[in-house]
């Protein structure tokens, strides 16, 4: 049994069974070296995730030192000014950059597992332009102006493009895809169009579309994360799934896989998380399509693992985004959205350049 | 063929790929033979269909308008007599309008289909992989950032597409051209793109971030001499030469190694056509802007309609001309009082198509 495990890992074509060995642990001491090496990443990740965390609290156009900041957690006192500052406006921008790169990075991976296509992110999917559409008409016909204002909207056309999708989508990849890109193709313009007619609308919108963490307090967060946590729950029970769909439609019915549910519960689950990102920060672009790429270069195309760290690769990606764009210009800031576009594309660039590309 | 079917035996869900396999036929030349004819007669009637729809919208479109030009006055100005100023509206107004559009659908649809097709991803196209975003961003900055107008604009969003296929090209080579590589980088820059151009809107003056938008949307109403000939002569060029490139399209389909077994030589066959695509891309989107999706939409349609053919690159050429020079009609007639750019109607018109077929086709063939 020993041995038998010993020698897997030695040659690389009997891998899986290294992965069956993974629990057994096996007597000769450690986990094997597959196992470590995932572990060691996550443990990793983990900690990055707490620095930029802790980065989000600490840095910003207005200098706080940390033990202010500190003080600002443990025992806020609002009418300290810097104190003010850290819990009125970086608290809530963190927890939000939290929660919208949870759901981003776990959209983004089940997208790709089920759409089985490299490039499949909410962007591309209609999701996107489902909520900007909707807050576009929030703007335009409502007349809300406050990124507040826009959540259920944003939410609710999120929830219906993706619906859209995966009814005339159904079960298979190709289609998906092309479903997802077709709705965009019919929303984008629409979009366009009430935005030509209508400056003021356009002027709101405008500033919603770039992406971004700050003008919303924690009632977001409140609101939306019950349909975060649904939609993270689903996710992880389905990661063992996507591997089985990652072998093709075909090997995984004839391992016993309902294709069909999978894809009907992916699709909720993408619904959520989307819904979730896009009413929290507005249209983020490449945080969707990155964080899985990355996930599977540093951790091997094991979905549980790949599930597992895309959930801290995510707010990691969008967070130190975040965090750059208050530094960059002086006395001024950048949208998270255009940061994070700035960061993922020469990370994509670098994971496509890779030799193992070749394909999901 | 009836009796072929009754071979087949019971029907396995998902075994549609193969024809009504003649299993206890014999596979003989004449049967493949009469399988080639069925689908170039398929293909042949939706060009043919496609190429008279044009014609039609087209000498609609010559008729309709502020001016009231009678169809018979039209056609005795065709037919090169007729009043100078009926003269003037059909030649200097009304045709250059008609032929951009129709051009402008033609040179995307071709572009999309040499995408799609070579990359092997049917969401491949210049809207998705940074191109049309290239060139916003380039006509955006002219706009937003120089203040520029007209030919500087169309100059920049030119290079602003080449600029970013080239860094895709750089960046996405590495001992060949991988065409997963070329489509994952293409959607990196496109979003970056993107981002960038969402962030000049948000900083600018509202009225000129307005204009910026405009561009970006995309419309004919405006090309006219130069610009309208760089476009028909640009556009015939990178046509004349697909239809040298189009043997290797078929083959590269298959997949890389297929199409080597074949004898492509799959990178050169590759680049050449992509440099094609990307040129088709360059001059329409520099005069007309990134009109949205018809590269996406076209090439998909028109697989569709003539069913297992490939790339279909002649068929998705005719229903991205129809397709737009339909949707810029429609965007200034079909409503009265209300014009929309063709950038807007496009998408309108196109992507409902679109999903009808998807949703009426039991089985993609993509």
């Amino acid at each position: 049994m020993n041995a038998a495990s010993v020698s897997a890992e030695a040659s690389p074509i009997a891998a899986p069974a290294t992965r069956i060995g993974v629990g057994r642990r096996p007597a000769s001491g450690g986990p094997p070296p597959r196992a470590r090496r995932a572990a060691l990443v996550l443990i990793g990740s983990a900690i990055a995730l707490l620095v930029v965390v802790a980065a989000s609290l600490a840095l910003g156009v207005r200098a706080i030192d940390a033990a202010e900041v500190w003080q600002a957690l443990v025992r806020p006192d609002l009418t300290d000014p810097d104190q003010a500052v850290v819990v009125q406006l970086r608290i809530p921008r963190t927890v939000i950059g939290l929660a919208a790169g949870v759901a981003l990075g776990l959209a983004g991976t089940l997208i790709q597992g089920v759409t089985r296509n490299p490039i499949a992110d909410p962007g591309l999917l209609g999701i996107n332009a489902g909520a900007s559409l909707a807050v576009v008409l929030c703007i335009s016909l409502l007349g809300v102006t406050a990124p507040l204002g826009f959540i259920w909207f944003a939410f609710a056309g999120a929830t219906a493009a993706a619906a859209v999708v995966f009814a005339i989508g159904g079960a298979q990849p190709v289609r998906l895809a092309l479903v997802g890109a077709a709705l965009t193709a019919l929303l984008t313009p629409l979009i366009a169009l009430v935005l030509l007619r209508d400056t003021e609308a356009f002027n709101q919108y405008r500033f919603w579309a770039v992406g971004s963490l700050t003008g919303r307090d924690l009632s977001t967060v409140a609101a939306l994360w019950p349909f975060l946590a649904v939609g993270v729950v689903l996710a992880a029970t389905l990661a063992h799934r996507l591997d089985l769909l990652a072998l093709g439609d075909d090997v995984a019915s004839a391992l016993g896989q309902r294709v069909g549910i999978t894809r009907a519960v992916a699709g909720l689950a993408l619904v959520l998380l989307c819904g979730t990102a896009v009413a929290l920060a507005g249209p983020i672009a490449l945080v969707g399509l990155v964080v899985p790429h990355a996930a599977r270069r540093l951790i091997g195309s094991d979905y549980r693992r790949i599930t597992a760290l895309a959930v801290l690769l995510g707010p990691i990606m969008l967070l130190s985004a975040d965090v750059i764009g208050r530094l960059v210009v002086p006395n001024s800031e950048l949208e998270a959205g255009v940061v994070a576009a700035f960061l993922g594309a020469p990370v994509l660039i670098a994971i496509a350049r890779s030799r193992r590309v070749a394909g999901l | 063929m009836g009796a072929a079917r009754v071979t087949t035996g019971p029907e396995v869900p998902g075994e549609r790929l193969a024809r009504p396999a003649p299993s206890g036929e014999r596979i003989d030349a004449s049967a493949i033979g009469a399988v080639r004819r069925a689908a170039r007669r398929r293909r042949v009637s939706v060009v043919v269909v496609g190429a008279g729809l044009a014609a039609a919208i087209a000498l609609a479109a010559l008729s309709f308008g502020a001016a009231g030009v009678t169809p018979d006055r039209v056609i005795s100005v065709l037919l090169g007599g007729g009043e100078r100023i009926d003269r003037f509206v059909v030649f200097d107004l009304r045709l250059p309008r008609i032929l951009a559009a129709l051009v402008v659908g033609v040179a995307f649809a071709l572009a999309g289909a040499v995408f799609q097709s070579t990359l092997r991803n049917p969401l491949a196209s210049p809207d998705i992989l940074g191109i049309s975003a290239g060139a916003s961003l380039g006509a955006v900055w002219a706009i937003l950032g120089i203040g520029a107008g007209g030919a500087i604009v169309a100059g920049s969003a030119f290079g602003g597409g080449l600029v970013v296929a080239i860094v895709i090209w750089l960046a996405a080579w590495r001992q060949g051209l991988h065409g997963v590589r070329f489509v994952l980088v293409g959607v990196g820059m496109a979003y970056l793109c993107g981002s960038v151009v969402a962030w000049l809107l948000a900083r600018a003056e509202v009225r000129e971030a307005q204009t910026a938008l405009h561009w970006t949307v995309g419309s004919v109403a405006d090309v006219r001499g130069d610009e309208l000939w760089l476009l028909v002569v640009g556009t015939a060029a990178c046509g004349v030469v697909l239809v040298f490139l189009t043997r290797a399209l078929r083959p590269l389909a298959l997949g890389d190694d297929h199409a080597r077994a074949l004898g492509v030589r799959t990178d050169a066959a590759r680049v050449a056509l992509l440099v094609v695509a990307v040129a088709l891309v360059a001059f329409a989107t520099s005069v007309a802007g990134p009109i949205a999706f018809v590269a996406l939409i076209a090439p998909a349609v028109a697989r569709r309609l003539v069913g297992r053919g490939g790339a279909a690159v002649g068929a998705a050429a005719v229903v991205g001309g129809v397709l737009t020079l339909g949707a810029d009609v429609a965007g200034q007639f079909a409503i009265p009082g209300f014009t929309a750019p063709l950038g807007v109607v496009t998408g309108v018109i196109g992507a409902p198509y679109l999903l009808w077929l998807l949703a009426r086709t039991e089985r993609t063939r993509a």
